[in-house]
């Protein structure tokens, strides 16, 4: 890989795939990837982290209405505000995404290391990297709202 | 026979969805119970009754892999099969799990359909 928006394709098309098979709910891209993003509020950040011959981060970054949506969709159930619930279904969106970025970076599967998910999630707050690195940022529309899947990953 | 299903796997969400998953697949289940972790995992299978498992590899305290090696060291459980449910698909990994005597793997995502193509042969 060359470039990190040769696997801007790949990781569109895995979201998409998540989303529509089993959250079991319709997004689209919502225009072009950014290169930043500003202080996200009242969201929800659920992230793995990459370690191996690749270095970076995943990360989704929900706003909290869109993402009580999609873990009301996810588990067929309703949800009204962030709770244990959200915080283990955005963070397995992140984990699946997150699994598939890594095959994406190698079929192998083992000169690459997963983190387990984790989430944050705030009335604001800014997600940066200390390192070098090379980052996207792609846009997704939901019924609810625009979300966001972040890939840094260092040079 | 129904089988009991033992559902391994450190995401609540994640087992909900197996769950649902086999339910919608049509696939014919005793009871299911449910593991966080290996740790837990081996626990269950030493006190219930379970026909197969399906496990998770990427967990905390002790993940599928690890699960599988110390499952294979205790006589009265090693020999209940387990097929892997994970976003880990590498061949490494899953050559690895195979050898640890796991009996297949379905890749995260997934779908009912596809829920129902890998596990009905062996439900």
């Amino acid at each position: 890989m060359d470039n990190i928006f040769e696997i801007n394709d790949k990781i569109i098309e895995s979201t998409i795939e998540i989303f529509t098979g089993m959250v079991m709910m319709e997004i689209s891209v919502a225009g072009d990837p950014l290169t930043t993003l500003g202080p996200l509020e009242n969201s929800i950040t659920g992230m793995v982290g990459l370690a191996g011959v690749h270095k970076g981060v995943l990360a989704v970054h929900f706003p909290k209405q869109v993402a009580l949506d999609v873990t009301g969709s996810f588990l067929g159930m309703e949800v009204d505000d962030i709770n244990a619930d959200v915080q283990d279904a955005i963070g397995e969106i992140a984990n699946m995404l997150g699994g598939n970025l890594k095959t994406i970076l190698s079929d192998r599967g083992k000169d690459i290391m997963l983190s387990l998910p984790s989430t944050i999630s705030g009335d604001q707050y800014s997600f940066t990297s200390q390192a070098e690195v090379d980052q996207v940022i792609l846009p997704f529309q939901t019924p609810s709202g625009i979300f966001y899947v972040e890939v840094e990953l260092e040079r | 026979m129904a089988k009991n299903v033992l559902l391994v796997d450190d995401s609540s969400t994640m087992r909900k969805i197996v769950s649902r998953s086999l339910r919608q697949a049509g696939l014919d289940f005793g009871e299911i119970y449910e593991a966080g972790d290996g740790l837990e995992a081996l626990a269950m299978l030493e006190k219930e009754s379970i026909d197969i498992v399906l496990s998770d590899i990427n967990m905390p305290n002790m993940n599928g892999i690890e699960f599988l090696r110390e499952k294979a060291n205790r006589p009265a459980i090693k020999d209940i099969p387990v097929f892997m449910i994970s976003t880990e698909t590498g061949d490494d990994i899953i050559g690895e799990a195979k050898s640890l005597g796991a009996i297949g793997a379905l890749k995260k995502p997934f779908t009912p359909d596809k829920v129902n193509e890998v596990l009905g042969p062996i439900m």
